[in-house]
């Protein structure tokens, strides 16, 4: 015999792959009222589910937009299993706490998000600031959130500049210890990275992931 | 709902070459090298000279032959069950046939193919998914040549589920084919559901040989599918001109057709041709030249004028080895034959001017043909691909790839193709810089190891080798070599 958790988590799990929020969010629900451990739930069928899906993408057999998908059904599902987990004392351990934005002066989203999502898929919170983020706005967001990794995204020659401008207001904000820092977007390079005093630079999506799992030492 | 289709000639100008067709067939006739056929020519009303062996065709006789011939012809697979329609604007893409070499995978040396080197071919063929038709591809050397051709199907039919374009060099050929199609299907199955269609090519200009009208007659009488091919050849065994080439291929065409009609009404023909353009400079008879686009555009626009189904030679390439220029002119003759919508656009795998078959190439010709074929689809407007709503709902500055729209759509809107390197440049880097030509061939040593084709029962497999052994005996074989 299936027992009612295994088959709430196996679909819960499927619905996270599927991104269905709707389902996610049914059976999360369901998932408490059944008094299923709430962190289980988070652990092998949300985050699970969008880690197995990266791994497909990976693979070259599933989209960016399944990803993305994937992620924001996490997310909802996750939002209704804080409040359970929270009560019985215990709380969701993450890879890593990563803040992103995309630099003040630009409104590119894509990039931004999709980084956001792969890092997410890949177990690690992540705290999407938006587009157009003063560098006053990312020293703020250190202070609130306390991330392991601050991520900044440039798509053009005229805004990557503020790259370098951000992270001079947070080493002035004597900040500059307490994160690691990481910028991208298609006119940067290595090279810009090493000279704005960046910690590590990413050409693509991918990248992204391996270089913030180099910097936090994980596997 | 516009799909995209090209016509090369005005409805003025397909009639003025039916016309004339119909002048050189009357006027000049055609030379048919084979007694029988004349003889029945001569009953039917053509004024034939036994002693030259040329028949003048004259116009009623064409005409009826028109009215009998099929509009649709239906090619089935192996298991009889699922089946191609040869009619309308379907585009399928053919291996080509009866390459005399074969380049190998690992070393890309030209050289003579042996017989696994063909059941690797059908292997290959059998999964790649915008290939649907497979064809004896190369006339294997570890076979005796004389019986090469019934041989090259045996091979394919044991290693390929799909149809097969076929060809007898004999004159046994096409009911010794009949009898390995009745191991596989049933013999009340031949003319019903085969899965082989056969290749006849007249002489240019203007003869019929002795082997292929007994063929084309054999097929007539089995009900086996022929495809008709002239093969004019711009200034050498044809006018130098287009309008002149297409003239002469159509009355070559047109006096097959009769052929074949007169030996029995109602047999599947396709009007099919193999154009190449004889280079002044090198003396050599070339098949990538961009105007065999235009003259099989040109012949499937007289076959759709006739309501016969078409095909051309438009995939292959004169190239001597799997690059850009192979590349480049299976393209050009997969897009003019999409939308041409010629129904056999054969050639798949092929390079050295119809003399080579290559697996490398045959891989890229998937993704050419996948390519053409999405683009003969055209644009889908309606309610839910315009997307209004969509565009509403995401707004100034949003992001479509969030939205649900995107997810069901990008999939279907989109080839996607296999081997096409659409990465960024540093994945590429890192998964070892590779050119097209050695993706292609990683991918098809892939096919090779992993890929196993649908078995032939086993009580079918062994009454097929039970056929062939018994032709092989004929000429003083006892045993079937092991593939």
């Amino acid at each position: 015999m299936v027992s009612t958790k295994e088959v709430l988590l196996k679909e819960l799990r499927e619905a996270t792959i599927n991104g269905d929020s709707d389902e996610v969010v049914k059976l999360a629900k369901k998932i408490i009222e059944a008094g299923i451990d709430p962190l289980e739930a988070v652990e092998k069928a949300l985050v699970a589910g969008v880690l197995e899906l990266g791994d497909r993408w990976i693979n070259g057999e599933a989209f960016i937009s399944d990803i993305i998908a994937a992620a924001d059904a996490m997310k909802l599902g996750l939002s209704i299993l804080k409040g359970e987990i929270a009560k019985r004392g215990g709380s969701i351990s993450y890879r890593g706490r990563i803040v992103i934005g995309t630099v003040e002066g630009d409104i590119h989203d894509i990039g931004k998000s999709i980084v956001a999502s792969l890092w997410e898929a890949s177990g690690f919170e992540v705290i999407d600031l938006g587009i157009d983020v003063p560098p006053s706005k990312f020293v703020e967001a250190i202070k609130q959130y306390s991330p392991d990794i601050v991520g900044m995204s440039a798509l053009m020659t005229t805004t990557m500049l503020k790259q370098r401008e951000t992270i001079e207001a947070i080493k002035q904000a004597g900040l500059r210890d307490r994160v690691k820092i990481v910028v991208g977007g298609a006119p940067t390079t290595e090279e810009w990275a090493r000279e704005i005093g960046a910690d590590g630079w990413a050409p693509d999506a991918i990248s992204a992931v391996e270089l913030v799992k180099k910097l936090l030492n994980i596997r | 709902m516009a799909r995209p289709r090209i016509e090369v000639l005005d409805s003025e100008e397909v009639m003025e070459i039916h016309v004339r067709s119909l002048n050189i067939l009357s006027r000049v006739g055609v030379k048919v090298d084979h007694g029988e056929a004349l003889k029945m020519l001569h009953n039917i009303g053509a004024d034939v000279d036994f002693t030259k062996g040329i028949a003048r065709i004259p116009e009623y006789i064409v005409r009826e032959a028109l009215k009998r011939a099929p509009n649709c012809v239906r090619l089935y697979h192996r298991d009889g069950k699922q089946y191609i329609e040869l009619c309308g604007w379907n585009t399928y893409f053919v291996v080509g046939s009866a390459a005399y070499y074969y380049m190998d995978l690992r070393t890309g040396e030209v050289r003579r193919p042996l017989s696994k080197d063909l059941a690797d071919v059908a292997k290959v063929t059998d999964y790649l998914p915008n290939t649907h038709i497979m064809s004896t591809a190369v006339v294997p050397a570890d076979i005796p040549e004389i019986l090469a051709d019934r041989w090259r199907m045996y091979v394919v039919a044991k290693s390929c589920s799909k149809p097969i374009d076929t060809g007898a060099f004999t004159m046994e050929g096409v009911p010794d084919a009949a009898k390995l199609m009745a191991a596989v299907i049933g013999e009340e199955n031949i003319g019903r559901k085969p899965f082989m269609i056969f290749a006849a090519c007249s002489s240019p200009p203007l003869k019929w040989s002795a082997l292929t009208v007994q063929n084309l007659m054999d097929c007539a009488r089995y009900g086996i599918p022929a495809h008709i091919i002239p093969m004019p050849q711009t200034s050498g065994t044809a006018p130098a001109t287009l309008a002149g080439a297409i003239l002469q291929a159509n009355a070559e065409f047109l006096a097959g057709l009769v052929i074949a009609q007169f030996t029995k009404p109602g047999a599947p023909i396709v009007y099919s041709g193999s154009p190449t353009v004889f280079d002044q400079r090198f003396a050599t008879s070339c098949t990538g030249y961009i105007e065999v686009g235009l003259i099989s555009a040109a012949t499937s626009q007289l076959a759709k004028f006739y309501g016969i189904p078409s095909g051309s030679y438009t995939v292959v390439s004169d190239a001597k080895v799997v690059d850009a220029q192979s590349s480049l002119e299976a393209s050009f003759g997969a897009l003019v034959s999409v939308l041409a919508g010629i129904n056999m656009a054969i050639g798949s795998g092929m390079l050295l001017e119809e003399n080579c078959i290559s697996l490398v190439k045959l891989a890229i010709d998937d993704d050419i043909a996948g390519s053409a074929l999405r683009f003969a689809r055209g644009i889908d407007v309606d309610a839910e691909t315009i997307a209004e709503r969509v565009i509403e709902e995401v707004g100034p500055g949003g992001l479509f790839l969030k939205h649900r729209h995107t997810r069901e759509w990008w999939r279907k809107e989109h080839f996607i193709p296999k081997l096409l390197d659409k990465r960024t440049t540093d994945m590429w880097r890192k998964s070892g810089s590779k050119d097209l030509s050695t993706v292609a061939r990683e991918y098809v040593e892939k096919i090779l190891k992993e890929h196993t084709p649908e078995p032939l029962p086993p009580d079918v497999e062994k009454s097929l080798s039970e056929v062939m052994l018994g032709i092989a005996r004929r000429y003083g074989m006892e045993k079937l070599p092991e593939v």
